[in-house]
């Protein structure tokens, strides 16, 4: 008889509401607006979502643009409120959008890991700790005196990546966040070995929660697939029969 | 939760912000010519256009160690106003940041005026040097980093609240340049005010006021006064505590807002 398996994460009936969503006004303008009493843009971006994760497990969210998966892993991130429903998390997350924000091209490559980390949650001394294999990882070191805006875009993803994976690794958090991750940037050797350093983290028994328009890589990695269209959960289940259907309903839409 | 966990919580957000405002000044002032002396070009040109003025006879009180009263007036002004201005729009200007990332926001706007606290290192040195020049002993210095301790809280406090302000109303950068204004006019700061007068009524709304008399009267008159330092401490604690939780209070609409 296996272990049932605990429940890590467990959203119901989840819906998010974006209000106002014209771009910022001026004081007089809204002032106006109230006394015009002119009714508030809304946008509905979730819709009653509702799933359960358990420990382990690897959650691929697929689906087309402004489908919702964004919100929905910035809402289980804690980084936006939720309009309506429940979420339950059990354990620490970390969240992680992209590799490309963050670096200040003024500063030397060694200031931006310093300044990354602190802004990652680590202290000064944690820093230390990892900085050489932060270093060593995005194969550099000869450049660590030099302020970014002289490294070319390629040369900026690896160390974006390098820092990003080595201080979620500091981390060790329970639930990982992953929004479009994959795919470093940097030339395909190290796209190769970012991806192998990526697949041994999530293989260490993190639950992650998986955004990725590259269906491969869900195939390969997810446990359970979840289809979004436009806020609502249209399907969750083993990731190929669920990426067939995704695929065939854009053939359809096409 | 225990006080271990809020100690952490405090840890990390200094440290944050203090990463952040290395990297802010150190950018600031990166392939300038004048680097820091930026920071002192501004409060010295007033600094020398009013002495100026006051030297034509336009400015007709008499006020001893008029240069030293009126860099104090100087240099406590520009500290309170770039605090507040820089703090008007960093939530905003942070919003790939805050989208991106779950962080403590309010190491953005400590982060903004530790940068300040940076630059008044800077005036502050040369205070002393002008209080040097004028013999005047320099003993009661050592109360100045605790007096302005509180104003840096209190500053800190409605840099908490305009910070919150300004990311849903886009003007208030304007609205605070103009109210910079009537603050240099109705502060104390070039000239003197009387006792009970109409100008000392409204200054007691004014915490720059409590600010410039304490420091003015420790620096210039060598006096603490215990009262007006109390009254100080407390209004520096109320206006800490209520931009703080303001801030707590809307944080989590942030995201959702930019």
């Amino acid at each position: 008889m296996t272990p049932e398996k605990k429940e890590i994460i467990h959203v119901k009936n989840l819906s998010k509401t974006f209000k106002n969503i014209r771009k910022r006004e001026s004081l007089l303008f809204k002032i106006f607006s109230l006394i015009n009493s002119e009714r508030k843009k809304e946008l509905h971006v979730l819709k009653n979502v509702s799933f359960k994760v358990y420990s382990g497990e690897v959650i691929g969210l697929i689906g087309l643009n402004g489908s919702g998966k964004s919100t929905l892993l910035r809402i289980l991130a804690g980084i936006y409120p939720f309009s309506n429903g429940m979420v339950k998390i059990n354990g620490q997350v970390s969240y992680l959008a992209g590799f490309g924000q963050g670096l200040n091209p003024k500063l030397t490559m060694k200031e931006n890991i310093f300044l990354i980390g602190s802004i990652m949650g680590l202290s000064q001394r944690d820093i230390k700790k990892i900085f050489n294999e932060i270093v060593n990882f995005s194969e550099l070191k000869e450049f660590i005196n030099m302020p970014i805006y002289k490294f070319s875009s390629g040369m900026k993803a690896r160390l974006n990546f390098s820092i990003s994976i080595y201080c979620l690794d500091y981390h060790k958090p329970d639930i990982l966040l992953l929004d479009e991750v994959f795919g470093s940037g940097g030339d395909i050797s190290f796209q190769l070995k970012a991806e192998k350093k990526m697949s041994e983290f999530i293989k260490e028994g993190v639950t992650v929660l998986l955004v990725s328009h590259d269906l491969e890589i869900v195939k390969n990695y997810c446990n359970r697939v979840i289809i979004l269209n436009k806020g609502e959960i249209v399907k969750i289940g083993e990731p190929k029969e669920i990426i067939n259907e995704y695929k065939k309903s854009k053939t359809r839409n096409n | 939760m225990g006080l271990k966990h809020y100690y952490n919580k405090l840890k990390s957000i200094i440290g944050l912000a203090l990463s952040l405002s290395k990297a802010n000044f150190k950018t600031r002032n990166e392939g300038s010519y004048f680097g820091i002396l930026w920071y002192l070009l501004y409060p010295l040109s007033l600094f020398l256009i009013i002495l100026f003025i006051k030297n034509s006879g336009l400015l007709t009180s008499k006020i001893p160690y008029y240069p030293i009263y009126l860099f104090i007036g100087l240099i406590a002004n520009n500290f309170f106003i770039k605090t507040i201005a820089s703090s008007i729009d960093v939530i905003n200007s942070n919003s790939n940041l805050i989208k991106s990332i779950k962080t403590h926001y309010e190491s953005l706007v400590l982060s903004r005026v530790f940068e300040s606290v940076y630059s008044h290192f800077f005036e502050f040195l040369l205070l002393i040097v002008l209080l040097i020049y004028y013999q005047i002993p320099l003993g009661l210095l050592i109360f100045y980093p605790a007096v302005f301790g509180i104003f840096l809280l209190l500053t800190t406090g409605i840099s908490f609240i305009f910070a919150t302000i300004g990311v849903y109303i886009n003007d208030l950068k304007n609205i605070w340049m103009i109210l910079s204004q009537i603050i240099f006019f109705i502060t104390p700061i070039f000239y003197k005010i009387t006792f009970n007068s109409i100008q000392h009524k409204i200054n007691l709304f004014n915490p720059l006021y409590y600010f410039l008399d304490i420091t003015r009267n420790l620096l210039i008159n060598q006096e603490l006064n215990v009262i007006i330092l109390l009254i100080f401490s407390f209004l520096g604690m109320i206006i800490f505590s209520f931009g703080l939780f303001t801030f707590i209070r809307f944080k989590h609409k942030f995201a959702g807002a930019i």
